[in-house]
């Protein structure tokens, strides 16, 4: 097989897998995708309450549930963000983890909301 | 001593200091004694981190060992500084003719020594060397506990200088333009400079990205005018793309200029969804990359002579957070003949606290 044929037969090959993601991204429900990647990470998150921002309806939100929304959005922010140049890293202590987030902060631009969620989740 | 001798004390002890490495929940009381205060528990420890690699090639049939160390020290200062430092050590042994064994010379480069200065939510000022932000792969993807084939791209020369460094001043930072949108820049300056190691040359220049989180892409371009030499404009784009719905990762980039322009694409797909040996397969990743570079009107010294384009394939096994094994095959068709690149490796990436640690709340 000579290069063309090779670059043309990899080029399709890289093209339809962005199809078929686009594809089943549409099909795909959100919980079922958080499963399937950042295997290693979703064992943590099962701890979670359970709780979403947007399922905290307390009218007047407690220190708790402000606490627990937080926690939620910073793994949410931790999967979007941190799986993106390198495989998502575990859980190192908490003064560790706040200068690896300072780096990173730096590094890949991540923002100051960003940089202040992911810690909270990476450290409680 | 020798240096392959001075190389092996140095990965021992790298490999020896990794029992430091633990997950939080690992940490015995003793160890870290419970802080009341909730901001001290959480202020920055200075960390050595950084990797380590031992990768071995056979390009077009001659085989080359090419042991890597890089150490990262990362000092942060009040709430605001960050001082970080990246020097790596490599070696590209080759055989030699009458000789036994392999033999090269001892590599040192300082990759970085910079200041950080995070004056605001949207900027952050950075002054000495840095890696220079043109395109994505050798700001975000070079070590090689992240890149996912152990070669470089060929176009990554181009825009990167020639010790893929800067040395002047620069500005970057990222926010939130919307909820469904994060803008990041780096805009800098740098000057000339022959010293080895820390050699970098004279150009200004800038990158942005836009990041859509919920789609999990971002897109992005590079611009660089040369002040020195031809004083011509360097060019680049990229995109990297995480679908929500796969284990794929997607990343590509495209560069631009008078000494040769070019291409890569990179999918990456980790083997979660398979539904058997389920614990091995969620440790594979299978990777490709096509790329194609183009020779320009003038000549380079770092980037191929002739136009050239490559298919790769990959295999990499992660065992643990850190420590991956990788099998690459790649085909290489240019003017100057083609050739088949056989690379194997082992990459580990340590970490370890240089005081307290704090403990989990
Ligand atoms: C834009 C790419 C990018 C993103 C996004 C990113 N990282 Fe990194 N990360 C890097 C690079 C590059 C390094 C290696 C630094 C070096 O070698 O100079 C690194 C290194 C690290 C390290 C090793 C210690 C260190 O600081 O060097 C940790 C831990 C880490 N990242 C955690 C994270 C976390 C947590 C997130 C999410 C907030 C994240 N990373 C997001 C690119 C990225």
């Amino acid at each position: 097989m000579n290069a063309r044929a090779i670059l043309a037969t990899l080029c399709a090959l890289c093209l339809s897998s962005c199809f078929l993601a686009a594809a089943q991204e549409r099909k795909q429900d959100p919980k079922t995708v958080a499963s399937s990647r950042d295997q290693e990470t979703s064992a943590e998150a099962t701890d979670a309450d359970g709780a979403t921002p947007a399922a905290a309806p307390s009218p007047k939100p407690t220190p708790r549930s402000i606490e627990a929304a937080e926690r939620i959005e910073g793994e949410k922010r931790f999967r979007t963000n941190c799986g993106r140049c390198h495989q998502p890293p575990h859980k190192f202590p908490p003064r560790v983890m706040a200068t690896a987030i300072r780096h990173m902060r730096v590094r890949a631009n991540i923002t100051d909301e960003d940089q202040r969620l992911i810690l909270k989740y990476m450290t409680q | 001593m020798n240096h392959k001798f001075r190389f092996a004390i140095l990965l021992t002890a790298i490999l020896a200091s990794s029992s430091f490495q633990r997950p939080i929940h690992a940490q015995s009381p003793i160890e870290a004694p419970q802080e009341t205060d909730q901001s001290e528990n959480e202020k920055p420890v200075p960390i050595f981190t950084g990797s380590a690699g031992f990768i071995s090639d056979v390009t077009g049939g001659s085989p080359d060992i090419h042991p890597i160390f890089s150490g990262i020290l990362l000092i942060p200062i009040g709430d605001r500084w960050l001082i970080e430092t990246r020097e790596s050590f490599e070696d590209d042994m080759v055989q030699e003719p009458g000789r036994p064994g392999f033999h090269g010379p001892l590599q040192k480069e300082v990759d970085y020594a910079q200041l950080d200065f995070i004056a605001n939510p949207y900027l952050t000022v950075t002054v000495g060397r840095f890696l220079t932000p043109f395109g994505i792969y050798n700001e975000r993807l070079y070590p090689v506990w992240i890149r996912n084939l152990q070669s470089d791209p060929l176009i990554l020369p181009i825009g990167t200088g020639p010790s893929n460094a800067s040395t002047g001043a620069m500005l970057r930072g990222g926010f939130a333009a919307n909820p469904a949108v994060t803008i990041n820049y780096a805009v800098y300056f740098s000057a000339l400079s022959t010293v080895t190691p820390v050699d970098s040359e004279r150009t200004a220049g800038a990158r942005a990205g836009l990041f859509f989180p919920k789609a999990r892409l971002e897109i992005g371009g590079s611009f660089q005018h040369r002040l020195q030499d031809e004083r011509s404009n360097l060019y680049g784009a990229h995109v990297i793309w995480q679908p929500l719905a796969l284990p794929l990762d997607i990343r590509a980039e495209v560069a631009r200029s008078q000494r040769g322009s070019g291409y890569w694409i990179e999918p990456a797909y980790r083997l979660t969804q398979l539904p058997f040996w389920r614990n091995e397969m969620r440790r594979t990743q299978i990777v490709a990359r096509v790329q194609q570079f183009f020779t320009g009107e003038l000549p380079s010294d770092d980037l191929p002579p002739v136009s050239t384009q490559e298919v790769e394939g990959g295999l990499n096994y992660y065992f643990l957070d850190g420590l991956k094994a990788t099998a690459n095959y790649g085909r290489q068709f240019s003017q100057a003949g083609n050739a088949n690149i056989w690379t194997f490796g082992v990459t580990y990436r340590f970490l370890v606290p240089l005081g307290r640690t704090g403990s989990q709340q």
